[in-house]
């Protein structure tokens, strides 16, 4: 009955959402054309740039747009579901968290339910999946029940991995009010150097995109497990294998992080 | 002058994040880094590809994304203004709108070359190095075209903020507009390695022009016909991108007026 219940007010709050996000059409259109062309502003750099010098690395164009793909994919689907924690800091500190905290509902629950940035969402899920037609009938990878099974559990671990590091930078919030900057420093500009093949950076780079903010597992390593390229013989064999895992204990942490910090939250005042 | 009293307050209100703005630098940095490293891969063992060296690769790199930073105009000054509606009371006061709102981007401009440009370029250079300026007259010569450059993107960012005047969200707009500019000024790709189908477009659109002309008088890569011809072009496109958006800044406020503000 519980679940029903909850499964129930998820729905209802989906539909809201989704109605103040489309409720001027022509402008929702534009938005989400923004949004995918902005974030294709990179892929027609590699693009041209890859007429000109064919491979980066020996990843040619496809290969590229492949890797590219992943990065994208996960992010339109976390950013259906985490657009709460994206925005967090700015619910904090309007004292918006607050109301969150009088309702009888879990309060991940509100936070994940209660918001999605839709523009957002088809900007890169649309893009991400327009690459991936591009590229994956072009990469030699065979697709059966094996390689499509790995895919579906590599993007869920990519997503769980983006979403444990929103998380954690959300939890954040309520011991310091204004994060924006860490935000920026460690999650988009390692998202920066996470559209390219980690193997071209240097070692102190490639460390933090395994072990700090491991956005290798998001899109690298699942790549180099249905692509097999050369530069992979650098790593352990097993990080082909480990994204789910990696997504899954980060998202526990994180979340296990949030639960402890909750009980602290003290309201920023009005 | 009320103008140098707004570039002013714009440069003293910009020094006033500091955290802020180290994140804007160190952001600069690591975007001039990534194409650094991408193309040092690219090139390999390569020390040339099409008579390009790697230094002038990362030259083009270090001079338009950090002039990217100097340059940056806010392109939602006007939408705001419109959108709450406090542009009614700016048009009764006794200075011009385009006026404030260019001594406030000037104000800007020069907050971020000095304590933004410099401080990124410092860095860049010891970690990656650049090539010395042809020579001092193509260097003032660079300064010269850049502050063109500077002219034309100010004056699209112009046209693309009249929008407001008919649009409820120009976000998109905007959005959409610095795709062009990103992707056509030689900010993200040097404009060199662009596929020889493409270079139509690039050589007959304003985008390359900003920062592009430039980077290529600064490397010395243009006669001294040529700099004068691209600069001539760079003036041509600042006057009738200027005409433009004055054409729409009448319409628009004539428009205003009827609604009634």
């Amino acid at each position: 009955m519980m679940k029903n219940d909850t499964m129930h007010l998820a729905g209802v709050y989906t539909k809201y959402v989704m109605k103040s996000w489309f409720q001027y059409k022509v402008d929702a259109v534009l938005r989400s054309l923004a949004v995918f062309l902005r974030e294709a502003t990179g892929i027609f750099v590699i693009y041209f740039t890859l007429l000109e010098f064919d491979s980066l690395n020996g990843w040619n164009i496809y290969e590229m747009l492949f890797l590219f793909s992943l990065l994208f994919v996960t992010y339109g689907i976390l950013i259906l579901f985490f657009t709460g924690l994206r925005d967090f800091g700015h619910t904090v500190r309007t004292g918006g968290f607050d109301r969150f905290i009088l309702r009888p509902r879990g309060l991940l629950f509100q936070l994940i339910f209660c918001n999605a940035d839709w523009f957002a969402a088809i900007g890169h899920g649309g893009l991400g999946i327009v690459l991936f037609i591009i590229s994956a009938g072009k990469v030699g990878v065979q697709w059966d029940v094996v390689t499509i099974l790995y895919y579906i559990f590599a993007i869920i671990g990519g997503v769980l991995i983006q979403g444990a590091i929103f998380l954690f930078l959300a939890t954040l919030n309520i011991y310091l009010l204004e994060t924006g900057s860490i935000k920026e420093l460690f999650y988009f500009n390692a998202r920066e150097f996470a559209g390219y093949p980690i193997s071209i950076f240097s070692k102190g780079i490639q460390a933090v995109m395994i072990y700090v903010v491991p956005f290798a597992f998001v899109n690298y390593f699942p790549a180099q497990y249905l692509l097999r390229k050369p530069d992979m013989e650098q790593y352990p064999e097993i990080f082909m294998y480990l994204t789910p895992v990696v997504g899954v204990v980060m998202y526990l942490l994180a979340y296990g992080f949030w639960r402890f910090s909750v009980k602290y939250y003290k309201s920023s005042g009005n | 002058m009320p103008y140098i009293a707004f570039g002013k307050k714009s440069f003293m209100l910009k020094s006033a994040y500091r955290f802020d703005h180290f994140m804007g630098i160190l952001n600069t940095i690591v975007r001039i880094f990534i194409f650094w490293v991408i193309y040092k891969a690219l090139y390999g063992s390569r020390t040339e590809v099409e008579g390009i060296t790697m230094t002038m690769v990362t030259t083009n790199f270090i001079l338009s994304i950090g002039l990217e930073a100097v340059f940056y105009v806010h392109d939602f000054y006007l939408p705001d203004k419109i959108g709450n509606g406090s542009i009614a009371t700016e048009l009764l006061l006794p200075v011009s709108i385009k006026g404030r709102m260019i001594a406030e981007n000037l104000g800007n401009a020069f907050f971020k070359l000095l304590y933004h440009f410099v401080p990124a370029l410092i860095v860049s250079v010891i970690i990656m190095g650049i090539e010395p300026p042809a020579s001092v007259s193509m260097l003032i010569l660079f300064i010269v075209s850049a502050l063109l450059g500077y002219g034309v993107l100010w004056t699209i960012s112009f046209v693309v903020q009249m929008s407001a005047f008919w649009l409820i969200n120009v976000w998109s707009i905007v959005t959409i507009k610095n795709v062009f500019v990103n992707v056509l000024s030689g900010s993200m790709i040097p404009l060199w390695f662009m596929p020889d189908w493409m270079s139509g477009i690039v050589e007959f659109s304003p985008f390359s022009s900003i920062y592009f002309t430039p980077v290529q008088i600064y490397l010395g890569q243009l006669s001294s016909g040529q700099i004068a011809y691209k600069c001539l072009i760079q003036l041509i496109w600042i006057v009738i991108i200027y005409m433009i958006g004055n054409l729409l800044w009448a319409k628009g406020k004539k428009k205003l007026v009827v609604q009634g503000g």
